[in-house]
């Protein structure tokens, strides 16, 4: 039984294939009736398709192929010519070979499915008299389908019943039959030899036929390749360019990419490490060495990334071959004239992205076909062809892919398009007002949206163009309709290469660091804060000729304002489709590969948010979604640029000297014991800290007020200068004394000091009384704690 | 085999074993402290406990979600039950801990004040949670008593139902 299921497999991978190339080579016959290389195809696949269905007793298939092969074996001898009525029978069959194929797949059997009138029909053209047994799944129909075969193939005085032949009969009638056909073929080749045509070599023998064919069943399969093997004999052209190809579970492959994220992760670890040790040793020799391996393994990941991405890369051809089907039947339906232009077919996608994005493609597609290109009459009176061009392309457009389905048909009116969304009420007329007719063309993407007058079968409904852009979006991707009026509708498809991993911008904001997925990035500029004016309580600022609305990431993800605003910002100007927005942030960190990774069910949903990525240090860092960034924007009232709360008044009332509170900063312990001495007599509190981030962190804790600082400049991890700028960078601190305790007294250190923002500079070695001085100076000590 | 065989063999295991009797009777947990209280939590829910970590921060969420944090490659959400049970927040010290629970898919981190010890409780010694707070949405599950204490016994999985 196993046995069986691997061979139904084999068959049922083979019989789509198979299938799919049919469709699309009839599709083609169509228009050249007179191919003849193109006919033996497409009686091949349907051919084969026949011989192992009947050889795996799937009698409704067979009855159902055997039917199409005498219609398509009339019409490569020429007895038949094959017009739209011939094809639509021809497709509605192959059609019914899918569902039945379908149903076999999930079922391992092939009932359920009445084809009768459809062979009926194929009877009728075939020539016959429309009057075919019909076949039970059950029912072994064997001996029909033989018969029928045979007398299709005038070889009506084989009409015998093999299935009471005994084994040797058959054996010897297959014989008889095989050098018949020998003669026959042996004639052939002559004639073609004589005509000057190359010949595949001879068909196999007749023991090898028999030997290479399933052993008993089907004689019908076995009196066939005779039949082809003039002009079909083995698929020369064919075994050139067959792959070499393994099946691989998906599952296998998600896994696999998986992994390779987290590998992608650790190599940004990597690499920040290296940076750390390459700051710290400065100069080492192994330095280098630990360089050159960090750079082959970062290199290297991301070489396997791209091998791994690429195995889960399927040619968008995939979904393009159904639509040359689609215009076909379209056309017929509607009565106008299409052609399909498709170019790109090779362009690679990842497969979960070509799995989504064949429903919004036949969305479009019917769209321009039912919308878009007009009626034959309706076109030559607008002086254009009388059939219409939809043209689909796809192609790789840096770290996507873009795919634009074109037509040449009545395009779109803004005009139309707002009057139907006011009167459906989607927007108001002051919004269409202001609508530019990009935006405008945008409409016919919201729910609710439908410009046919009147709802055909094909489109119209109201549904379609908005699924669209909701499965367009799923994959990250975006929709971009540009349109003349009278001359037709381009629509563009952005789509990201794969889902799992992007590359990214990294913005930083007061403490916090975000990713945006870069494929939204257009620019970034630096400006400085008075460039950003207000409008009807909206930020804006120019941006070369344009203007555009800015908001402050803060105002989005509700950051606190710890840290006082700088003079300077930087927009990072998004783009989706035709909105753009600026979005101010503090610093710009750098751009980076990340994987994105969920949230999971319980942070669902968080608007804003499109996820979470694990950066190199090992801290998780949100992604910005920024479709839903771009809604929020609007809700947002004045960005708060210039409004950073000002430092609260921390200065309490003192009562008692140990109120005050004074941080000692040295990593010295001497020292810090030396200033301990000196200050212990005024009775005021004093921490201690090792060096510039331990006594960051103490300040960011917030446990005390400090009254002051007393700040060594020499210091491990963090020195004096960085400390007393990165305690600027606080609001609340902005007026924090800040006292140099150092041994350096050159001038250059004491302007440095100044510049870092410290006020007062005591050189080492000090009097405990000095030290004292300033220090109540700077913390306005009352003079009655002094005792 | 004689039954007399059998009477033997099973009291050797009877032997072996002395507290399988009871087993099923016993009831698992882990101890913690938020606030003033003893809460417990079923060992069984529990994935790991781990010392504090850096978190970051999400927006639009209740107080008591802290944020997100990394813990070997996963992000996982961090809740703070001091804040969730209306109590102020405390700066974390050296007791405190992350609770990380896991049921079915769901999995998050649970800030608590510190720990106090595993507990065996007998089933006879739950009692069910005061009828004021026993509904369907309580995150009590019923209250230990062991010895001088009383022990609040949560629903890990109503603790890991996103309620916001």
């Amino acid at each position: 039984m196993d046995e069986f299921q691997e061979i139904l497999q084999d068959f049922l991978v083979e019989s789509f294939e198979l299938v799919e190339q049919l469709d699309q080579d009839l599709i083609e016959l169509e228009s050249t009736p007179e191919d003849l290389e193109l006919l033996n195809g497409i009686f091949r696949v349907a051919h084969t398709v026949k011989g192992a269905s009947s050889f795996l007793n799937f009698d409704v298939l067979t009855h159902l192929t055997h039917h199409m092969e005498n219609v398509l074996n009339k019409a490569r001898h020429g007895e038949l010519v094959i017009t739209p009525d011939i094809m639509d029978v021809v497709l509605e069959s192959i059609d019914l070979m899918k569902a039945l194929l379908n149903t076999i797949r999930d079922t391992s059997s092939d009932a359920g499915i009445d084809v009768a009138a459809c062979v009926i029909r194929l009877d009728k053209v075939s020539g016959g008299d429309g009057d075919v047994p019909k076949v039970e799944s059950t029912s072994a129909p064997a001996e029909e389908a033989s018969t029928e075969e045979i007398s299709v193939e005038e070889n009506a005085e084989e009409e015998l019943d093999y299935d009471n032949m005994s084994d040797e009969d058959v054996e010897a009638e297959i014989q008889k039959l095989l050098a018949e056909r020998q003669e026959e073929d042996k004639a052939k080749r002559a004639a073609k030899i004589a005509a000057g045509e190359s010949v595949p070599d001879a068909p196999p023998s007749p023991d090898e036929v028999v030997k290479d064919t399933p052993a008993p069943p089907p004689v019908a399969k076995k009196a066939k390749p005779k039949n082809e093997t003039p002009k079909a004999a083995p698929p020369v052209k064919k075994t050139a360019t067959v792959e070499q190809t393994i099946r691989v579970d998906v599952k296998r492959l998600d896994h696999l990419m998986n992994l390779i994220g987290e590998l992608v992760l650790a190599k940004n670890r990597l690499i920040k490490i290296n940076d750390d040790v390459e700051e710290r040793y400065e100069g080492e020799e192994f330095l280098e060495e630990l360089n050159q391996v960090v750079s082959i393994v970062s290199l290297v990941t991301t070489d396997l990334q791209i091998a791994v991405m690429k195995t889960r890369m399927l040619p968008i051809g995939k979904v393009f071959n159904k639509f040359p089907r689609m215009i076909r039947d379209l056309t017929r339906e509607l009565n106008k004239k299409i052609e399909l232009e498709i170019s790109g077919e090779d362009t690679e996608l990842d497969k979960s992205i070509v799995e989504e994005i064949g429903d919004p493609l036949v969305h479009i597609i019917r769209n321009s076909c039912d919308h878009g290109i007009e009626t034959p009459d309706i076109r030559v009176a607008a002086g254009k062809e009388e059939g219409g061009i939809i043209s689909l392309k796809a192609y790789n457009e840096g770290n996507q892919i873009v795919i634009q389905i074109d037509d040449d048909g009545k395009g779109l009116d803004a005009d139309i398009l707002k009057d139907k969304a006011i009167e459906k009420g989607l927007i108001s007329e002051k919004e269409a007002d202001n609508m530019s007719d990009k935006e405008a063309f945008l409409l016919i993407m919201r729910p609710g949206f439908s410009t046919a007058a009147a709802v055909t079968n094909v489109s119209g409904r109201g549904v379609g163009m908005d699924v669209v852009k909701t499965n367009i979006e799923k994959v990250n991707g975006i929709v971009d309709i540009e349109s003349e009026l009278g001359k037709g509708t381009s629509l563009k498809l952005k789509i990201p290469l794969t889902l799992a991993i992007i590359q990214a911008l990294l913005v930083g904001v007061q403490e916090e660091t975000y990713a945006i997925p870069l494929a939204s990035v257009l620019e970034t500029v630096r400006i400085s804060i008075d460039e950003v004016y207000t409008v009807e309580g909206k930020s804006v600022m120019r941006l070369r000729e344009d203007v555009l609305s800015l908001v402050h990431i803060s105002d989005i993800f509700e950051v606190e304002r710890i840290m006082s605003s700088k003079e300077y910002a930087y927009v990072v100007v998004l783009g989706l489709g035709t909105q753009k927005i600026g979005l101010i942030v503090d610093t710009l960190v750098g751009q980076e590969e990340i994987v994105i990774k969920s949230l999971g069910d319980y942070l669902k949903g968080i608007e804003g948010v499109a996820g979470a990525t694990i950066r190199g240090d090992g801290g998780v860092t949100l992604i910005v979604d920024v479709v839903a960034l771009m809604d929020m924007a609007k809700n947002v009232k004045v960005s708060a640029i210039n409004s950073a709360s000002n430092a609260e008044a921390v200065s309490t009332e003192k009562t008692k000297a140990s109120d005050y509170i004074v941080m000692i900063v040295d990593d010295s312990k001497t020292d810090r014991t030396i200033m301990t001495k000196a200050l212990k007599p005024l009775g005021i509190t004093l921490v201690e800290a090792g060096d510039g981030q331990e006594a960051l962190s103490l300040l960011k804790q917030g446990d005390h007020n400090f009254d002051a600082m007393l700040i060594d400049i020499e210091m491990p991890r963090m020195d004096g200068y960085t400390l007393a700028i990165e305690i600027k960078k606080y609001s609340r601190y902005k007026n924090l004394p800040l006292i140099a305790v150092t041994s350096r007294t050159g001038k250059s250190d004491r302007m440095r000091g100044v510049e870092s923002g410290m006020i007062e500079y005591i050189t080492k070695p000090y009097s405990p009384d000095y030290l004292s001085s300033v220090v109540q100076r700077n913390v306005n000590f009352k003079s009655e704690f002094l005792s | 085999m004689s039954d007399k065989l059998k009477e033997i063999i099973n009291k050797q295991s009877d032997q072996q074993n002395p507290d399988v009797t009871n087993l099923d009777d016993i009831v698992q947990l882990v101890g913690f402290i938020i606030g003033d209280e003893e809460y417990a939590i079923p060992i069984l829910a529990i994935q790991e406990i781990i010392k504090p970590f850096p978190w970051t921060r999400v927006p639009q969420v209740p107080a008591y979600v802290k944020g997100v944090f990394n813990m070997r490659g996963s992000v996982i959400p961090l809740i703070d039950l001091r804040l969730k049970f209306g109590l102020n927040e405390q700066k974390h010290n050296d007791e405190t801990r992350f609770i990380v629970m896991k049921v079915g898919d769901e999995v998050a981190g649970f800030v608590i004040d510190r720990l106090t010890m595993a507990l065996r409780i007998k089933k006879q010694n739950i009692g069910p949670a005061p009828d004021t707070v026993n509904t369907e949405d309580s995150l009590i599950d019923g209250v230990g008593k062991e010895e001088d204490r009383i022990i609040t016994i949560l629903k890990a999985d109503k603790l890991l139902k996103r309620d916001f």
